[in-house]
């Protein structure tokens, strides 16, 4: 399936299509054969599978599978061996994931 | 956390979704944590391997869920959230609880939830919780007591019929049936 636009929840949400646009979950698992063109804003990201934008969570998983382009702003991170990260990953502490209503303007 | 819950509530689960496709492990995953209102979710998960040789598969849009924007599958939708955009799939069940701004488009369109726009479908199902304002197109249409519909019904076989193809059936659909898809959602990005 593919979505052209926003996806908002405050709860899980499990990606197996194609989205393009942004994201916004409590928990999100990108599976391996998901693929996210835009930001993602999670408290929780296990991404599996392909991200082309930004990443803002708390915590994030870089699954071995995972192929990320962009940046991952994060608080804590980890990332599996194989995972493919062509990304800059910044540090945030906790307050930045916490104020942040509006996603800030960066280069992606 | 404003940004991750618009409640203030813990990121505990939410509003339950209906427990419809049976819960499924999904791949190379732990557990999640109290995994409650999953959205879009193939039901028969296959081995991360096997990623696109999966057979039917439904993707589930749960209650927790709204989605801005289009919607398209070449496979079912199964609706319970809130969608503000067009949906095109090949069966789409718009559940109870769901709430569509927009169009929907798809081979069977089953409504039992609130629809503003337009239907258009081979095969339309309006259940007796259904609310459906604006026109539906269709080949096909059972209507049960209780619907509330504001707007046409319309049987446009030519058209509905075309919609169809779009929409990919799995016999007759090839790589026409693909690209004609296009020119629909250059149109509607437009």
């Amino acid at each position: 399936m593919t979505v052209k636009g926003i996806l908002d929840t405050d709860g899980e949400l499990h990606i197996h299509g194609r989205v393009q646009g942004s994201v916004r979950a409590d928990y999100l698992l990108l599976a391996a054969e998901g693929d996210v063109e835009g930001d993602i804003v999670a408290r929780d990201a296990r991404i599996c599978g392909r991200v082309t934008g930004r990443v803002f969570a708390l915590n994030v998983t870089l699954d071995s599978t995972a192929e990320v382009k962009g940046r991952i702003f994060h608080h804590t991170v980890e990332v599996a061996r194989g995972a493919r990260v062509d990304a800059r990953m910044p540090w945030r502490p906790l307050n930045f994931f916490e104020t942040l209503e509006q996603l800030p303007e960066t280069q992606p | 956390m404003t940004m991750f819950s618009r409640t203030d509530k813990t990121p505990d689960p939410v509003p339950a979704a209906k427990p419809v496709a049976a819960p499924t492990p999904i791949n190379s995953s732990p557990p999640p944590p109290a995994p409650v209102p999953v959205e879009t979710r193939r039901s028969p998960a296959p081995p991360a391997a096997a990623a696109g040789t999966h057979t039917a598969s439904v993707s589930m849009i749960s209650k927790a869920l709204k989605i801005t924007g289009q919607l398209e599958s070449t496979e079912d939708i199964h609706l319970e959230g809130e969608v503000d955009g067009d949906i095109r799939g090949v069966s789409v069940k718009v559940g109870h609880n769901a709430k569509i701004k927009g169009n929907v488009y798809g081979e069977e369109v089953e409504l039992a939830g609130t629809v503003t726009g337009k239907i258009e479908a081979r095969k339309v199902v309006l259940t007796s919780t259904a609310h459906m304002s604006g026109d539906v197109i269709h080949q096909d249409i059972r209507i049960d007591s209780g619907a509330f519909i504001d707007g046409h019904c319309r049987p446009e076989y030519g058209k509905a019929d075309g919609r169809a193809h779009v929409v990919q059936k799995p016999a007759a659909a090839t790589r026409e049936g693909l690209s004609s898809v296009k020119p629909n959602e250059a149109r509607s990005i437009a």
